[in-house]
C-alpha cells in the first residue's frame, strides 16, 4: 500500500470518528477512538431495553383486548 | 422449563451498517397486534419505553400517506421529546411501512421501518426491520443524542445493571 493510500484510509477513519491524531513534532500519532463504537452499542442497548419493556406491556394490552372467539375445534 | 418466556423472547440483530432487525412473538392474532400498532388508544398503553414515561399525545392517521405524532414526557414533567412520521404502506393485519424521526427538539435524520405481523402457531411473529441513516449521519445523531440524553441514559443504564 502506498503512503498516499494509507493517508487516505486514515482520513476516512478520522472523519468517521474512529481514530484521532495528535501532532508531536514531525510525528502524527493516531489513536483508536472507541466513543463512536460505544455510542452505537449504547444506543442498541437502550433500544433493546426500551422495546423489551414496551412489548411486555403490549402482552398485557393484548391479553386485555381478549381473545377472539375460537370457532375451530381443538 | 418456562416455555412461554422463551417463546416471547425478543431478538435484536444488526445487519450490515444500517439495519436493525427485531423479532418478537405475541400470544394474539396478527390482526390484534396490528391494531395495537395503529389505534392511538391502544398505542398509548404500551409504547412507553423505560419506566416512568407517559404519552399524552398520540395521533396516528392509520392510512397510507397519513401522518403520526407521538409525544412522550417523564411522568414528573422533567423531560420530553416527540416523534413524527409518515405512513408509506399499510396492509391491514399484516404489514406497515413508515418513516419517522425523533425531535429533541431538533429533528434527527429519518429512520425507515417495516413492521410485519405473521401468523405463527396460535399467535403472531412480529418482525420489525429498521433502516437507519448512513453511518456518518448516524454518528452525528448518536453524538447529539448522547450529549443531550447523557445524564438520563446513564441513570437508566445504572438502573439496569
Amino acid at each position: 500500500m502506498t503512503q498516499p493510500a494509507i493517508s487516505q484510509h486514515l482520513k476516512v477513519l478520522e472523519e468517521a470518528g474512529l481514530i484521532s491524531q495528535r501532532v508531536e513534532g514531525t510525528k502524527r500519532p493516531r489513536r483508536l477512538e472507541t466513543a463512536g463504537i460505544e455510542a452505537m452499542d449504547e444506543w442498541l442497548v437502550r433500544l433493546r431495553k426500551s422495546l423489551e419493556k414496551s412489548y411486555a406491556r403490549l402482552d398485557e394490552v393484548l391479553a386485555a383486548m381478549g381473545t377472539p372467539k375460537k370457532e375451530k375445534g381443538r | 422449563m418456562s416455555k412461554t418466556m422463551k417463546t416471547n423472547k425478543m431478538t435484536l440483530e444488526t445487519e450490515g451498517e444500517t439495519h436493525v432487525i427485531v423479532t418478537r412473538r405475541f400470544a394474539a392474532s396478527p390482526e390484534m397486534v396490528y391494531r395495537a400498532h395503529t389505534e392511538p388508544k391502544l398505542i398509548q398503553q404500551w409504547l412507553l419505553g423505560p419506566e416512568g414515561w407517559v404519552m399524552p399525545v398520540c395521533i396516528n392517521e392509520a392510512r397510507p400517506g397519513g401522518i403520526f405524532r407521538y409525544e412522550w414526557t417523564k411522568a414528573d414533567g422533567s423531560q420530553g421529546f416527540h416523534i413524527t412520521g409518515e405512513i408509506l404502506e399499510m396492509e391491514p393485519g399484516h404489514r406497515i411501512v413508515h418513516v419517522e424521526r425523533m425531535h429533541m427538539p431538533d429533528a434527527l435524520p429519518d429512520t425507515r421501518i417495516e413492521t410485519r405481523f405473521d401468523a405463527a402457531g396460535e399467535g403472531t411473529l412480529m418482525t420489525m426491520r429498521m433502516t437507519l441513516p448512513d453511518a456518518q449521519t448516524r454518528a452525528m445523531m448518536l453524538a447529539t443524542g448522547m450529549e443531550r440524553g447523557m445524564e438520563a441514559s446513564y441513570a437508566r443504564l445504572e438502573g439496569l445493571i
